[in-house]
């Protein structure tokens, strides 16, 4: 998969290679973060939100940063635009340091982070919009027409004239987000943008979240919970647990770590043949597998729970290398039994997130390694 | 703001390096930001006329209880002070309207949810809240030229009005108040709850107003004390700035300066407390 990673890279090297080599200020990814920590209180009640992160975002990146509650996500994004002061680390926007020269950084930086909260209410859309531009640094007669193209992909042209008060929630937040691009920014922060969208409004700000990265070059980064958003538009996720970054990569290839060697494995007896039920309609009789069986196939493979029915039963394995699959087969056949099905599990991000985070909130990162590139570089196993 | 130039490089290296370029370069300066404030507040006055009038009209009132109470109760006492009650009513409309557009903007922000977008402005936080004082100064002048023509066709009393002086006199007075705001405004970004402070203040400025100047000099130390002082000397007696004495003026100046700065740095550390804690957001 062609990320736009992947495709900044290479116009970066075509830039060089013209001998249009790039200044300082171009080389600068528009984000860069070198181990940035912040905890909150002191002595026992101390917590760490931050803890040592580091990342670079290119231009035209959407990268999504996923956690559970009180993950660190906003703390993060709030300590890299300097609404929180972080204790250690580094941060550079649009090639400003953030704590040395915040004001040539917001120059360049636009954020959403109160949701629909971000606006006046009590203005209408377009006098919104042009306060933001203003306060921004820019003249609002001279974004007219980006304001313009802005409402009407956003679908908002039609409200333009009306108060913000008088929209409904959904509308409300695209104005917010329209606010904080009503300049040109380079970089934009958006905290939960779908948070409590109707379908229609989310769609809208997917597309236009896309579009963004995509036409505009805009790097974006955005928290959210909502792991289809995650996975649509983004190019790159940052998982968090517990203030640290547990897993920082390209959606896909996250997935494809997880997706590698998932399996839903169907077996019956083998003495039982295909189509005969030896069951009762009751469901009650003799089991596919015994209890040995099923206790080897935990233990050997990491199964987990095993689904009766009848004269079949199924359960997922994971198995980190493919290898693994042809011994699993054996196994089965050894303990006379006949694989009916084999189905490779396809996870979703929701998956790849409640794995690394343990389901619970609970960080893996231990066992995950510190990104889900490590876990890639170490066969694919699964964390 | 920072100024860049473009390059003219071709294809999406190119195109890049123009779009930074133009985001660098913006297009506002200060009077962009003042004047986003003031269409602001002008159109928040206009979409809601009641309230703005019922703030006006509020105003009339108040002093209107004074005065026809003062008279039924006080008689020839308030009729020979009268001139000092005008003026006292004027500057104490004035420092509160100054006082709150900074004290109360801030947690009028917070709570909104907008108050960290004012942060992140290029301009920086601490321009952007001057632009907004600006905005409030210019406000509570028109409402003081308001109450104060109110009071003198109500009382019949004339008072000698060299605009100019008094117009001076009175920014250098209340500019303790903006202080106090300012100051007050950075509590309420760590505190948050501080409306209760606001509140007493409206008495803590009857206070320094009315504060016995003659006699006891250390009282004009105080902030806006020395503003009454003056102004009440100019406008009662009709002297022009230049017949003030000097040393009285630079007073003034001296307490204006002292009290705007210290309470705009307490504003700024107050606010890199509220970042360190994490609260800038929060209401």
């Amino acid at each position: 998969m062609t990320t736009a990673h992947d495709r900044v890279a290479t116009d970066r090297t075509d830039a060089t290679e013209d001998g249009n080599g790039p200044g300082a200020a171009e080389t600068d990814p528009p984000l860069s973060v070198r181990g940035l920590s912040k905890t909150f209180g002191e002595g026992e009640e101390a917590v760490r939100a931050v803890d040592d992160v580091s990342l670079d975002v290119e231009p035209g990146t959407v990268v999504g940063v996923l956690g559970p509650n009180g993950a660190g996500k906003t703390t993060l994004i709030k300590s890299i635009l300097g609404l929180v002061v972080a204790d250690e680390g580094d941060v550079r926007l649009a090639g400003a340091d953030v704590s040395d020269e915040p004001r040539a950084a917001y120059a360049r930086v636009g954020a959403m982070l109160e949701g629909a909260r971000n606006v006046y209410w009590r203005l209408t859309v377009r006098e919104n919009l042009e306060y933001f531009a203003a306060i921004g640094g820019e003249s609002p007669s001279a974004v007219d027409d980006r304001h313009d193209a802005l409402l009407e992909q956003l679908s908002l042209a039609e409200k333009a004239d009306e108060t913000v008060n008088d929209l409904s929630r959904g509308q409300k937040q695209k104005v917010s987000l329209a606010c904080a691009l009503a300049r040109n920014v380079e970089v934009a922060f958006l905290d939960e943008p779908t948070l409590g969208l109707d379908v229609e409004s989310a769609v809208d700000l997917r597309r236009e979240i896309r579009r963004l990265a995509d036409q505009e070059d805009m790097t974006i980064v955005l928290s959210s919970h909502d792991m289809d958003v995650v996975q649509e538009v983004c190019d790159r996720v940052v998982i968090m647990a517990d203030g640290e970054v547990i897993a920082d990569d390209a959606v896909a290839d996250l997935i494809d770590v997880f997706r590698t060697a998932a399996y839903r494995v169907v077996v019956g007896r083998a003495e039982v043949g295909a189509g005969a039920d030896a069951t009762p309609p009751d469901g009650t009789g003799a089991e596919v597998l015994d209890d040995d069986t099923r206790e080897r196939l935990r233990e050997t493979y990491g199964v987990g729970a095993f689904d009766d029915r009848g004269d079949r039963t199924a359960f997922e394995v994971s198995l980190g290398d493919p290898q693994r699959f042809y011994e699993l087969m054996d196994a089965l056949r050894a303990a006379d039994l006949t694989v009916h099905a084999v189905e490779s599990v396809d996870p979703d991000l929701e998956e790849v997130f409640l794995e690394l985070t343990g389901g619970d909130g609970s960080s893996r990162a231990s066992d995950a390694g510190r990104s889900g590139r490590a876990a890639r570089a170490d066969g694919g196993d699964r964390p | 703001m920072s100024t860049g130039t473009a390059d003219s490089g071709e294809g999406v290296t190119g195109d890049r390096r123009t779009r930074a370029g133009e985001r660098e370069r913006g297009t506002g300066s200060l009077r962009t930001l003042l004047w986003a404030q003031l269409k602001k507040r002008l159109l928040l006055m206009y979409r809601y006329p009641l309230n703005t009038l019922t703030g006006l009209a509020m105003n009339f009132v108040f002093f209107g209880m004074i005065f026809f109470g003062g008279r039924a109760v006080a008689g020839q006492a308030l009729t020979d002070s009268l001139g000092g009650i005008i003026v006292g009513y004027f500057l104490w409309s004035m420092a509160l309207g100054a006082f709150s557009g900074v004290a109360r903007s801030v947690t009028k922000e917070s709570e909104w949810g907008t108050l960290e977008q004012l942060y992140m402005s290029p301009f920086g936080y601490g321009r952007v809240m001057v632009a907004s004082v600006a905005v409030a100064l210019l406000e509570t002048l028109a409402w003081g030229a308001a109450t104060l023509a109110f009071m003198l066709a109500v009382t019949g009393e004339a008072l000698h009005l060299p605009v100019a002086t008094v117009l001076v006199l009175t920014l250098f007075a209340i500019a303790p108040a903006v202080g106090l705001g300012f100051f007050f405004g950075g509590l309420a970004l760590v505190y948050k709850r501080v409306e209760n402070i606001f509140n007493v203040m409206q008495f803590v400025l009857v206070g320094l107003i009315a504060a016995p100047t003659v006699g006891v000099v250390w009282v004009r130390l105080l902030p806006i004390t020395q503003g009454s002082y003056l102004l009440t000397l100019a406008m009662a007696e009709g002297l022009r700035l230049w017949e003030l004495p000097p040393a009285d003026l630079a007073l003034l100046v001296g307490t204006a300066v002292v009290y705007f700065g210290v309470g705009y740095a307490a504003f700024q550390r107050l606010g890199v407390r509220a970042r360190r804690q994490g609260l800038m957001g929060h209401y």
